[in-house]
């Protein structure tokens, strides 16, 4: 009982009155048998529940994508007992065509006339009263993302569930869908909306923003360089998180682990709680911050309607990989942080779309990566052999991308299908900071608890590879089997060792130091291996100093190309198979980027070999 | 004319979208139809164009812009 869907177009508002509604209460899931996401929460008001749908589906219902047939279905099926119709109040006769497409269905329904504040903003009046006396349902004017007016939504909704309204009046069209009637729909639009609104503009005018932003070169330079500050905004806020999360393996582990041996348990269990445990928790709540941090700023830059400008910059350039324009908001992100990236996918119009950008995402080195190639490059090579290191990578990155587009876009996205980008510049927003924080919050919480989950179980394996009872990493799992496997990752250009700090980069880059650490040091302690040891807590002069020793640069090289061209992160994983819902494609990826990684691996030692021995 | 020819700040209505069924349907529901009237905001070279209808501002792809027909309209 009390199920009530909420529909409507991209901009609507409708994932903010969705999560406003909802809050955690969320539950995540696929439309049966399909690629489709099936978000639905609940809240309670008045001591009764209601359980909200976020239908699928982009602009219309009449196209034949899986999101609409399923929209479709399921209001048809009567399962909503109420349907929240939402338009954008600014772009009104545009954003109604939802509601002329639903018109057809027949259920139960209120309008919400969302953004109520910028089309005020624009001088635009909407007459409510007339517009619902005509179409028969209650009409609610509304601004979803500045948080009030929800109770007056959610009376609205218990009423209309005791006592429901169907649309009076519909679009004139054929029972089979043409040309036509979209021009009957937009018509019946302009008859519902005689009188109800004022009529915006004739003649579109740029802002002076716009001039600027939307110019050929300098526009490019000028979304580049905000991006960039967007980063540096995403450091500075999570930063504090970063810091106090790392004391707690500081503060937490020496006292733990007096007081387990005090009691004297055994030492294995002593290093679980004391080092395990406490780094995992620092590992998760840091990650989690990142998520923050890339949100905050990136969900500004999309509130203001920064990066639908960004896209309109790049869509020429994406076209190329098989994409659009809106591709490029992903892939921005995924320079800060790969999960963040993959996120950002559900822009996309298309699941092969979605897909195909989050395997495009995957080749963008994260900001982790960048923090650990230096080091390891510096290792063997003077400052300007680093420069030339990183330019490769950059230069890499292109390549990668046009690989992945070959190999993989003709099937996610075939030629016949291929659109171009077609979206609406929205006008620039005031930013909803209160909205903002809180869905950064959502998404960082519900990434930390993830985290959680798969990071202690990817510890714990680790830690039991690396455990070694006498402390010499010769006893341990990893040395026997890396050693077992050698003769084969020689041919790739990697011996046993960088082989396993190559393996432990796919589960989380930041654990590529502490590996080194362990596999050429001997430092074999749980804290370095699960995930502690960012540069800080390896001694990088001496481990350098082993390192050059025992490996030739030739092999450095591979590996450091190897390792940031491998999967990004298990969570970069995680989060690709929960945003794609196909285990098949997210294991299609994880497979093309590792075997990649290892065929770059071999062609870079082999070339690499002859000089740098 | 094609949509992808018209001059910036020019003013036009569409003859014709073309005969995808997909692109129609999407282009449809995003504001452009047949006989609407619309802008030219801004056509670059090499970029998407921008086109003022039905008071949205929309960034179409070139090629995409390459298959509509258009009539320009004299103020």
């Amino acid at each position: 009982m009390n199920w009530i869907a909420l529909l409507g177009q991209p901009n609507s508002g409708k994932s903010t009155v969705f999560n406003q509604l909802t809050g955690s209460r969320q539950h995540v899931g696929n439309w049966p048998g399909k690629t489709v996401e099936k978000k639905d929460g609940t809240f309670t008001y008045k001591d009764a529940k209601y359980t909200l749908v976020d239908l699928p589906g982009s602009y219309g219902l009449s196209g034949n994508s899986d999101e609409e047939v399923i929209t479709e279905k399921f209001i048809k099926s009567g399962e909503a007992d109420l349907v929240c119709v939402l338009v954008d109040s600014s772009q009104l006769e545009r954003s109604m065509y939802m509601l002329a497409d639903f018109a057809s269905m027949d259920a139960p329904a209120i309008l919400i006339l969302n953004m109520m504040d910028v089309a005020a903003g624009q001088g635009k009046t909407i007459d409510a009263a007339l517009l619902s006396k005509r179409l028969g349902i209650p009409v609610l004017p509304f601004t979803a993302a500045d948080g009030k007016g929800y109770e007056e939504l959610k009376a609205l909704m218990e009423k209309e569930l005791k006592e429901p309204h169907k649309l009076l009046t519909r679009p004139q069209i054929g029972a089979e869908e043409s040309a036509a009637d979209g021009n009957a729909k937009y018509a019946w639009i302009r008859t519902v909306l005689q009188d109800v609104t004022n009529a915006g503009e004739n003649e579109y005018h740029l802002t002076k923003l716009d001039n600027v932003l939307l110019k050929p070169f300098w526009g490019k330079a000028a979304t580049i360089g905000i991006v960039l500050v967007g980063f540096l905004a995403a450091m500075l806020i999570m930063s504090p998180f970063m810091a106090v999360a790392g004391m707690i393996p500081k503060v937490l582990g020496g006292p733990i682990a007096q007081f387990l041996t005090g009691l004297h348990v055994h030492p294995w269990l002593v290093s679980v709680f004391s080092l395990l445990i406490p780094n995992t928790l620092y590992f998760c709540i840091s990650m989690s911050a990142f998520v923050f941090g890339v949100n905050i700023s990136f969900g500004f830059l999309e509130e203001i309607g920064f990066l639908a400008r960004a896209a309109y910059q790049f869509d020429g350039a994406l076209s190329k990989l098989g994409l659009q324009g809106k591709a490029v908001a992903p892939i921005l992100m995924g320079m800060g942080c790969t999960i963040g990236g993959a996120c950002g996918t559900r822009v996309m119009d298309s699941w092969g779309q979605k897909m195909l950008t989050m395997m495009v995402v995957w080749a963008v080195p994260c900001a982790s990566i960048w923090s650990i190639i230096p080091v390891i490059s510096g290792m063997f090579f003077p400052a300007w052999g680093t420069v030339l290191v990183c330019l490769g990578i950059i230069a890499y990155i292109f390549v990668l991308m046009f690989i992945v587009s070959r190999v993989f876009g003709g099937k996610l996205v075939p030629e016949e299908t291929r659109s171009g980008m077609i979206m609406e510049l929205p006008p620039y927003h005031k930013a909803h900071w209160k909205y903002i924080i809180k869905e950064a919050w959502i998404k960082c919480f519900d990434m930390f608890k993830r985290a959680l989950r798969t990071v202690t179980l990817v510890s714990v394996i680790f830690w039991a590879f690396s455990f070694s009872p006498s402390g010499n990493v010769e006893s341990s799992l990893l040395y026997k089997v890396g050693t077992f496997i050698e003769p084969v990752t020689r041919f790739f250009g990697m011996g046993w060792r960088t082989f396993m700090a190559f393996i432990s980069a796919a589960f989380a880059k930041e654990a590529v130091l502490g590996t080194l650490n362990a596999v050429f040091a001997g430092q074999n302690t749980v804290a370095d291996v699960a995930f502690n040891a960012t540069s800080g807590g390896v001694d990088a002069a001496a481990l350098s100093q082993i390192m050059s020793q025992t490996i030739s640069g030739a092999e450095a090289l591979a590996f450091m190309f190897a390792c940031t061209f491998s999967v990004p992160c298990l969570m970069a994983l995680s989060t690709t198979y929960r945003e794609s819902h196909s285990l098949k494609w997210t294991a299609k990826t994880a497979g093309f980027y590792i075997g990649a990684a290892l065929i770059l691996s071999c062609i870079v030692y082999h070339i690499a070999l002859p000089f740098l021995g | 004319m094609k949509l992808s020819e018209m001059k910036s700040g020019t003013h036009g209505t569409v003859k014709s979208l073309g005969r995808d069924e997909r692109f129609l349907s999407r282009i449809t529901s995003i504001g452009l139809t047949e006989e609407a009237p619309f802008q030219v905001v801004k056509n670059d070279r090499k970029m998407p164009v921008l086109v003022y209808v039905r008071e949205t501002l929309l960034a179409l792809n070139r090629k995409d812009c390459e298959k509509i027909e258009v009539a320009e309209v004299r103020a």
